[in-house]
């Protein structure tokens, strides 16, 4: 008995070996060794040394540091990326509605659906290029400006370059690189609604917003739950599109979070600094998991 | 009469229901037109070789295409090189991460041991804890593990890049929905017969989840052949860059020759494109699986 136990176990782990390897040393030892680093000083060529609290104090502006106050870059990061957090209702609602538009028998639906999905398949290093070029001072997005009256032809200026809609410009692209993508998720949400109680709901003669707003809407609940917490994590720690397309720039206006642990770390070689910033951030990270988890009620449909 | 009543009111739904579709066939459009015409301007604009790059209004079609945009991206940057790391890259990638996740995805879910589901959840939990530290710590575990010296060369710089790719929870996740699929009689008929765990799953799991691999494949191929920001960060070596990154070098280096770029742009999109029109299906379902749980 003991000795088929025995064989089971080996059996398991051992199919499991390599994953659980990789997994290891990827994703739960940068958990455990980066908070460690957060209470570090390290530069990588010299062992880290404790410094107990004090990446925080300099980050909050606390302790030794309260002299200097709060650090500014940090802050200012962490502030834009809250903001990027506006992304997710507005992609959840577009993406619902998209999803919603598509899910019909009608000729050509499938070539929309594929169409609308191309830039979830782009890399952001492509994305981040092509919006660089139709957000150019005379490229398509202006012309489309000019044209409705919201820009004066004669100096059109790029978006990108203005320190007040720089931001928003970028999260555009962000809003457009994941439509589709949320579209899938959700399609795949609205055909799992089961199609008689919306035929009973009109046969009892409700109207179609109220077939939406009491049936389609609490069967997708569980899919709002999904799709929220992964946009909400990813706007929070949003850095490919800011990397690519603006750098953080202008004056300093799409500096995100990340950006900030990124330039720490690999520009200023402060590693423990930049692991206590990344801690911070992942705190507010699962604020933000947590309200997302009581606004769509855990997620359950009833 | 009634009958003319009748045949009002039907042709006045026939009306609606017509116009109704007129309207949402407009908004398809307009979506369509926001979604893809960054990739027509972008393509449009590697084609041309004389005019203004940026006018009012923009052009829709190329005036006098020719290839000449594609022949200066490669003397600029060393392209076929890139693309060769590229396909390196996302062939080791997307075997080995497929072969891993497959074999551990087997005993999470048909045998029944000590740990099972606390190892499942563990793994299903890195998708929502945040790890924002992660990417400093893999870079000095890369460093650590001495992947970047110089006398690891090509090799050492490519597990490098791969390495955090491939314990996929995504993979492994889908794998283990496909794997409960299978019926327990026939992976207990040839345990009856003497096949041994590695056997039963070559034999009887892996072709029955034949679908779910393909899907995950693809999904794992795009991911990897997209991905540049790790290998900015961990490559000393220019040479060695995969195509995404390369790009991304190409538009830093000559910001202001736009033709050029969008050419290797438009080179680093089309295997993508045609990877993903070709297996649609199996990209959909990998992605609806990869929720559904």
């Amino acid at each position: 008995m003991n000795a088929r136990l025995l064989r089971t176990l080996a059996i398991a782990y051992g199919f499991m070996l390599p994953m659980l390897a990789l997994k290891a040393v990827y994703t739960f030892w940068p958990i455990l060794f980066g908070t460690y680093l957060a209470f570090t000083e390290y530069n990588i060529i010299s062992p880290p040394r404790w410094v107990g609290l004090r990446n925080f104090e300099e980050l909050f502006g606390l302790g030794a540091f309260a002299g200097r106050g709060p650090d500014r870059d940090f802050w200012y990061g962490l502030t834009n990326s809250v903001k990027y957090v506006l992304v997710v209702p507005v992609i959840q609602i577009l993406s619902i509605g998209l999803a919603m538009l598509v899910n019909r028998q009608l000729p050509a639906i499938s070539l929309f659906r594929t169409a609308y999905y191309v830039p979830v398949v782009t890399s952001f290093a492509v994305v981040g290029l092509m919006w660089n070029w139709m957000y150019n001072q005379y490229g398509p997005v202006n012309f489309i400006l000019t044209r409705l009256g919201l820009m004066n032809p004669d100096n059109p200026t790029n978006l990108l370059a203005n320190p007040h809609l720089a931001l928003y410009a970028v999260m555009f692209v962000t809003i457009w690189k994941g439509l589709g993508y949320y579209m899938v998720l959700y399609l795949a949400g609205l055909q799992s609604i089961d199609k008689s109680l919306e035929e009973a709901a009109v046969i009892d003669g409700a109207g179609r917003w109220q077939v939406f707003w009491n049936i389609t809407l609490p069967g997708l609940r569980p899919t709002i739950l999904v799709c929220s917490l992964l946009s909400t994590i990813s706007a929070i720690k949003v850095f490919e599109e800011i990397f690519v397309m603006t750098s953080g720039g202008p004056a300093g206006s799409t500096y995100t979070a990340m950006y900030f642990v990124y330039a720490q770390a690999f520009q200023d070689f402060r590693y423990g600094y930049a692991a206590a910033a990344g801690l911070v951030i992942a705190a507010v990270s699962l604020i933000f998991g947590v309200i997302n988890f009581r606004l769509t009620r855990g997620g359950s449909s009833s | 009469m009634p009958d003319l009543e009748l045949q009002r009111i039907r042709a006045r739904k026939r009306l609606r229901v017509l116009l109704e579709r007129v309207l949402i066939y407009l908004l398809l459009l307009l979506i369509l037109v926001v979604s893809v015409y960054p990739f027509v301007w972008t393509f449009v604009t590697s084609l041309e070789t004389s005019g203004g790059i940026f006018e009012f209004p923009p052009s829709l079609v190329p005036t006098d295409p020719s290839l000449r945009n594609y022949k200066e991206v490669f003397s600029l940057v060393p392209v076929a090189r890139q693309v060769l790391n590229s396909l390196l890259l996302c062939v080791f990638g997307v075997g080995l991460s497929v072969a891993f996740c497959a074999l551990a995805a087997y005993p999470l879910a048909k045998m029944n041991f000590p740990g099972r589901n606390f190892v499942f959840y563990a793994i299903l939990a890195t998708l929502v804890l945040p790890n924002e530290a992660g990417l400093i710590v893999n870079y000095v575990t890369t460093v650590k593990l001495g992947l970047l010296r110089p006398e690891t060369g090509a090799v050492g710089q490519f597990a490098a890049i791969i390495l955090p790719a491939l314990p996929s929870t995504v993979g492994l996740f889908l794998l283990r929905q496909a794997y409960l699929a299978v019926p327990l009689e026939l992976i207990e008929a040839a345990r009856i017969d003497g096949a041994s765990e590695l056997t039963i799953w070559r034999r009887v799991m892996l072709p029955l989840t034949m679908p779910t691999i393909a899907a995950f494949s693809i999904l794992q191929f795009v991911a990897i052949w997209n991905s540049f920001l790790w290998a900015v960060i961990v490559l000393r070596d220019r040479e060695l860059y995969p195509l995404a990154a390369g790009l991304l070098d190409l538009a830093g280096a000559f910001a202001t020759n736009t033709r050029a770029v969008s050419a290797g742009a438009i080179i680093q999109i089309i295997p993508i494109l045609i990877i993903f029109f070709v297996f649609q299906r199996y990209f959909m379902r990998g992605l609806e699986g990869a929720v559904k749980g």
